[in-house]
């Protein structure tokens, strides 16, 4: 107990540092490009005085850290500020609007945004997670236990066909042939559930090779330790060396990869698909407000995509020192 | 007597007497593989094609020609020779088009995965040499970047900024140093107390010289599948940033935007996306069978040391 105490403190200190790094240079960065925020708000209609007046108002004419410092705070209440050019009622506004109608009150609250997206990007995410090990694991355990052999050749060859797959493509050439050839899927825009299945097997193609590589590694490498020849000289079966120590000792490298590499290429291929399939993700928020220059909306998706990065990271150590308490942390 | 001694020793190793090097012998094995020489094959010959190919072809990627307009590739109903691969939606031809594509993202690839193999390997080995707070420092920083998904930090920077070649690769560079640097720190850490850098020293060898003569090589053996694989990433990536739109603008043709295009026309003219997409896939098949051999030829070289 006192051990997970330690073992947290410790590392969501470390993470919070990362978190506040990573948000200073997210930060910075979409000050110091060109074009003013008020512009994007009030559209080139308003005249010089009132958008200094509204840039003043919201302090977007403080120096940045005094700026970073004053979102900081905001966001450590969980506020991340109102998007820039979406109102409250959903529709995207901005650009051609006069000043008088400017109401921060109007703007949808940031959280708002991200909370309605999310819960297509998790189902979407889960989906291709559940594919891809449904698929790699099988196959990377059997490429591992016939290490050399055919089982473990075919699964190099299938990782590298995959792992060669643009992954923009694949989602086009499935579109292509799945939705508009074959009618067997929906594939662009959500309606329901089954809209998320042609893009979650983009993904789970994407996931497969690290899957099917960590497994791989992992059995075949547990399975040369000489534990195992001397489980079934004292008698246990090898089935039975197989599947109660070999797979569980394999568990560790495995959880770090899937952890790690996997929610890493996770986070960015979400994106990019979400937008091939124009599906309503977090994603496709954050690339519409690249599109609209929607900074607050920007800065929020960055930063909590990093939390969850460096969340994932803490607890796949806490998982794998949990599993095995020879590893330090 | 150090005078006496220097003309009997060797300046530098050569090839023929001295005992070779481990990433020599990391990649000789890497090229003894069938995978490797075919992927290298495929990588070159892609090279050599998109720098000559277009000229080649004299055909011009960008003129329009508005009765040459949905073009299919040869072989198929209303193809002909004069477009081998067909044409898109204003009769550009595809071949020269996609040629032109694969030249940017090699290029792209390749210049990004150099810059932050250089930058990455120069910050991770003065970490490693200085120590103290200047490596604590530097290895926060690169915690916090590798914290950062290389696609949102793509999107962030060239969403608002204007995306053209050179901030496209800082932008790469950018995302991409921190592995390296982490790699070099760690080989710098584990090198520097070795018997051949004291050796070295005594020998009477500068710091620099050390450093860039007998450390750096090191780098190369953990490092180098992970460049090789990092150049299809990187290719990749250039692609997805072309097909959201702010990779490369037009009317330079990349990967990204032709595919971009021909979703359009995906009913009725599907080879304008699958043209670049299969060049695409071919050169990353090619880099990726490279890289998995170097990493299969490193990690038998690991098993023999150990």
């Amino acid at each position: 107990m006192l051990f997970a105490v330690d073992f947290f403190l410790r590392r969501l200190l470390q993470g919070l540092v990362i978190i506040v790094l990573v948000a200073m240079l997210i930060f910075t960065l979409l000050r110091i490009v060109p074009g003013d925020p008020v512009r994007i708000m009030l559209g080139p209609m308003v005249s010089a005085e009132v958008a200094e007046e509204t840039a003043q108002k919201m302090g977007l004419r403080d120096p940045i850290p005094v700026q970073f410092a004053r979102y900081v705070g905001q966001v450590a209440s969980g506020d991340f500020g109102r998007s820039f050019v979406r109102s409250a009622q959903g529709a995207s506004t901005g650009g051609s609007r006069g000043g008088d109608t400017f109401d921060a009150a109007n703007r949808a609250s940031v959280m708002g945004l991200i909370l309605i997206a999310l819960p297509y990007s998790l189902l979407l995410a889960g989906l291709s997670f559940a594919i891809a090990m449904a698929v790699s694991l099988p196959i990377g355990i059997a490429a591992g236990l016939k290490s050399g052999r055919w089982p473990d050749r075919m699964a190099l060859y299938l990782s590298s066909v995959f792992v060669s797959l643009p992954n923009i493509w694949l989602a086009l050439v499935l579109i292509f042939l799945v939705s508009v050839k074959g009618g067997l899927l929906p594939a662009i825009g959500y309606r329901n559930w089954t809209y998320a299945i042609l893009p979650a097997i983009v993904l789970a193609i994407e996931l497969t090779p690290v899957f099917i590589r960590s497994a791989s590694v992992a059995v075949s490498s547990n399975m040369m330790e000489s534990y195992v020849p001397s489980g079934m000289i004292r008698g246990l079966s090898r089935k039975r060396m197989i599947v109660a120590h070999v797979l569980r000792n394999s568990m560790i490298p495995m959880l770090n990869v899937v952890g790690i590499q996997a929610i890493g290429l996770l986070l960015g291929s979400l994106f990019v698909i979400e937008y091939a399939f124009n599906y309503p993700g977090v994603g496709l928020l954050m690339i519409n407000a690249v599109f609209q220059r929607d900074f607050p909306v920007i800065q929020a998706i960055a930063i909590l995509a990093c939390m969850v990065l460096v969340v994932v990271n803490i607890l796949v150590d806490f998982a794998a020192t949990t599993i095995d308490r020879r590893l330090q942390y | 007597m150090s005078a006496e001694l220097a003309p009997m020793l060797p300046k530098t190793p050569t090839k023929s007497h001295g005992p070779r090097t481990l990433s020599a012998t990391m990649f000789a094995n890497a090229w003894r593989t069938t995978e490797f020489r075919i992927g290298f094959f495929i990588f070159f010959g892609l090279i050599l094609l998109s720098v000559v190919g277009p000229s080649l072809l004299g055909v011009s990627p960008t003129k329009f020609s508005v009765a040459d307009k949905f073009l299919p590739p040869l072989g198929f109903e209303g193809g002909s020779w004069s477009h081998v691969l067909g044409t898109d939606q204003l009769g550009r031809d595809l071949f020269a088009r996609s040629l032109i594509g694969l030249r940017n993202a090699l290029m792209i690839g390749v210049v990004s995965v150099v810059g932050m193999f250089l930058i990455g390997s120069i910050i991770g080995m003065i970490a490693g040499y200085v120590g103290g707070w200047v490596d604590l420092i530097l290895m926060r920083i690169t915690d916090a970047q590798m914290a950062i998904p290389v696609i949102i930090l793509a999107i962030t920077i060239l969403g608002v900024s204007r995306p053209t070649p050179v901030t496209i690769v800082c932008v790469l560079i950018l995302a991409g140093w921190p592995a390296y640097a982490r790699t070099a720190r760690s080989v710098m850490l584990s090198e520097r107390r070795k018997e051949y850098v004291r050796a070295a020293k005594i020998l009477g060898a500068s710091n620099l010289r050390i450093l860039l003569v007998h450390i750096a090589p090191n780098i190369l053996p953990p490092i180098a599948f992970v460049a090789v694989l990092d150049v299809a990433r990187m290719m990749i990536i250039e692609a997805i940033l072309g097909f959201i739109g702010i990779g490369i603008q037009p009317p330079t043709p990349t990967f990204g935007t032709i595919i971009a295009d021909g979703t359009k026309y995906l009913m009725n003219a599907w080879w304008i996306t699958t043209v670049p997409g299969l060049l695409l896939a071919i050169s990353l098949c090619g880099i990726n069978l490279m890289g998995g051999a170097l990493e299969r030829a490193r990690n038998k070289l690991l098993q023999g040391v150990s």
